[in-house]
């Protein structure tokens, strides 16, 4: 057990060098200099562009930046291009915004995906099959931002209400009621509209998960015991089918900076994709390497998590 | 069992790809799939003479500002326009954008692009994860290194850069490495295949692990046959079916996330018309001009959805466990 941990953890500790190495790269190796935040500046001297490197550290080699740059991150110095504020400072704020977000979006998912998927398994090859497999991947196919904004149209027009932004635009001092229902209610729609791709793919996992139990011998065994179909699909089959989503409880925790762009763009939400996006837009590069790097750092401890979590819950595995 | 029994009599006999075949016709959602793919790739295919900048018979880039925004189906400004200027069809099909550009011709313009980003994406992420998951899962005992002092093995080379690659978040990588990179098609076919080619790497890798050790490898081994053609003609083959299913996929996945990116501002460059860029400069005008929202987000749905259905139908074909 301890060697497999110490295994496991000398392996993430190389995965996370190159991580960081090809985080830094995409940006520094790339044509064009990190230096060039506006080439058609005519303000932008030759003069100020020499200042500004060596400000930034810019005319010294590769892995010397290299270096300084994940020093300067890992103790906190690490300032954004843009504002000088600190990068970290920055990434943890966006995040608690997110947080919410992240949150409901999680527990709608979660909590329909998985009665959903049982049910188009036990009803394999009906027509509620057909008609929610079609539904499932039109979910799955449809553009997020085409959705969000068939979404916006609709409910704008219906109900005349703002749905943008964390909440309702020049109303902050209506009292804490109000105002919580309103941070709920702008809550709905982003978090409903993240989560319905989700939806869509998990239960098609859960859905293949649990028609492959349904044909294992022992669930045929079951059967022919002569116990109740109910008994059979529950407490035989969907125990074991449940198994693989255990290790998805790890993976949950990249999803908190990855995948939110697009949404967070739409409904101007002050989370962390809109920070990433308005850090590639402005070249602001310190801030687009780290959150790179800090979602392929949380990836891996989820990945680590997922393996602990599948050894403690299924015997088979064992090191 | 009576349809069983029938069944079995009707595949005995049969070559192993028309078995797949007539399973994936009796499935109608997926056979709908891919007729609406092929109609896609008919549209896109008369849309590329059509519309090519030479001389074009519907002008994509034609601008007319006494026409701009009207909505589909409406008739030319006739007074208004030179007579040049008038729409081939004589009616605005899907409407004109804020500039007075013709929708259709640019839908038209736009299909063959979606399709080949798709397409070259998706080809580039084939031949990685082929080349990178059959080394691997054949050579991946060798072991790499100077001298005396040997190092790593291909394989935990490879399932390492694997792992490396899977920790990024995709959509944020490939923004980042589009937006550092000078605008061009290319580009983004390139860097969208560059990040999306692991999970074929990942299953060539576990196929061939499992049919190296089978008989008919280890007697091409044992007649002395050279390890890139035991690879290319005995072992590839056997592992070409779940590479089917997982481009087919992958090709709507690579449109939808161009039309992401496009959305964002990081697409194909103008002037040419993409579906992403379409829906993104109409935004602006979406409760005005909703159709510039509504014809471009159908379009890639639908081409998206065709795809999704075709491939999921070719996963069922060819899993036995799934033919009953």
């Amino acid at each position: 057990m301890l060697a497999f941990l110490l295994r496991t953890a000398w392996k993430k500790l190389w995965t996370l060098f190159f991580v960081s190495v090809i985080s830094f790269a995409v940006v520094y190796l790339a044509p064009g200099q990190p230096s060039q935040i506006d080439p058609l500046n005519p303000r932008f001297t030759p003069q100020q562009l020499e200042r500004y490197r060596k400000a930034f550290g810019l005319d010294q080699p590769l892995p010397v930046q290299y270096a300084r740059f994940y020093k300067q991150l890992l103790t906190g110095e690490l300032r954004s291009f843009k504002d000088n504020q600190p990068v970290l400072g920055k990434i943890v704020e966006r995040t608690l915004n997110s947080l919410p977000l992240f949150l409901v979006g999680t527990i709608l998912v979660w909590c329909y995906a998985f009665p959903f998927g049982i049910a188009t398994a036990v009803k394999r090859n009906t027509g509620f099959d057909r008609c929610t497999t079609v539904l499932v991947f039109a979910l799955i196919s449809i553009p997020g931002f085409y959705l969000a904004y068939l979404t916006i149209i609709f409910v704008v027009d219906t109900f005349q209400v703002d749905v943008i932004g964390l909440r309702t635009f020049g109303r902050e001092d209506v009292g804490w009621l109000y105002g919580a229902m309103d941070r709920t209610w702008h809550l709905v729609l982003p978090s409903l509209l993240g989560a319905a791709a989700g939806i869509a793919v998990l239960s098609r996992y859960v859905r293949s998960q649990m028609l492959e139990v349904m044909s294992a011998d022992y669930v045929r065994t079951a059967r022919s015991k002569g116990l109740d179909e109910n008994r059979v699909l529950y407490h035989h089959a969907l125990r074991n089918g449940l198994l693989p989503f255990v290790t998805m409880l790890g993976l949950l925790i990249p999803g908190l900076i990855g995948g939110s762009v697009i949404f967070e763009t739409i409904f101007a939400w002050p989370g962390i994709g809109r920070l990433g996006y308005e850090a590639i837009l402005s070249r602001d590069y310190p801030v687009v390497i780290a959150l790179n790097f800090v979602a392929a750092v949380l990836t891996l401890i989820g990945t680590l998590l997922s393996d602990l979590l599948y050894m403690l819950v299924d015997p088979r595995i064992r090191l | 069992m009576a349809s069983n029994s029938t069944q079995a009599t009707s595949t005995s006999g049969a070559s192993p790809s028309r078995i797949v075949w007539r399973f994936f016709l009796k499935n109608r959602v997926a056979v709908a799939g891919m007729l609406t793919v092929a109609t896609f790739f008919v549209v896109a295919l008369v849309g590329l003479p059509l519309t090519k900048p030479e001389h074009p018979t519907l002008d994509p880039r034609e601008v007319r500002l006494p026409d701009k925004l009207k909505p589909p189906l409406s008739m030319p400004n006739r007074t208004a326009l030179a007579p040049e200027l008038l729409p081939r069809l004589g009616v605005y099909l899907f409407g004109t954008d804020e500039l007075g550009r013709d929708v259709f011709a640019r839908m038209l313009e736009g299909a063959f692009v979606s399709l080949a980003v798709g397409f070259v994406a998706v080809g580039i992420a084939v031949a990685i994860g082929l080349a990178l998951g059959g080394m691997a899962g054949y050579y991946g005992s060798l072991t790499l290194g100077f001298g005396r002092y040997r190092l790593v093995t291909v394989d935990t080379l490879i399932t390492g850069l694997i792992d490396v690659m899977l920790s990024f978040p995709s959509f944020f990588l490939i923004l980042t490495v589009v937006a550092v990179l000078p605008p061009s098609i290319w580009n983004i076919m390139v860097v969208i295949g560059l990040t999306s080619w692991e999970g074929t790497a990942r299953f060539v890798r576990a196929e061939i692990l499992s049919l190296r050790e089978q008989e008919f490898v280890q007697a091409a081994t044992a007649l002395g046959i050279p390890g890139p053609r035991v690879i290319m003609r005995h072992l590839l083959p056997n592992a070409v079916a779940p590479v089917l299913v997982s481009a087919t996929l992958g090709i709507a996945g690579a449109i939808l996330t161009e039309s992401g990116l496009s959305f964002l501002g990081f697409g194909v460059p103008p002037p040419n018309a993409t579906w992403g860029n379409i829906l993104s400069d109409g935004k602006r005008y979406l409760f005005d001009a909703p159709w510039l929202t509504f014809i471009p987000g159908t379009a890639i749905f639908l081409l998206v959805l065709a795809f999704n259905l075709f491939g999921e139908g070719l996963r069922e074909a060819f899993n036995p466990k799934l033919r009953r």
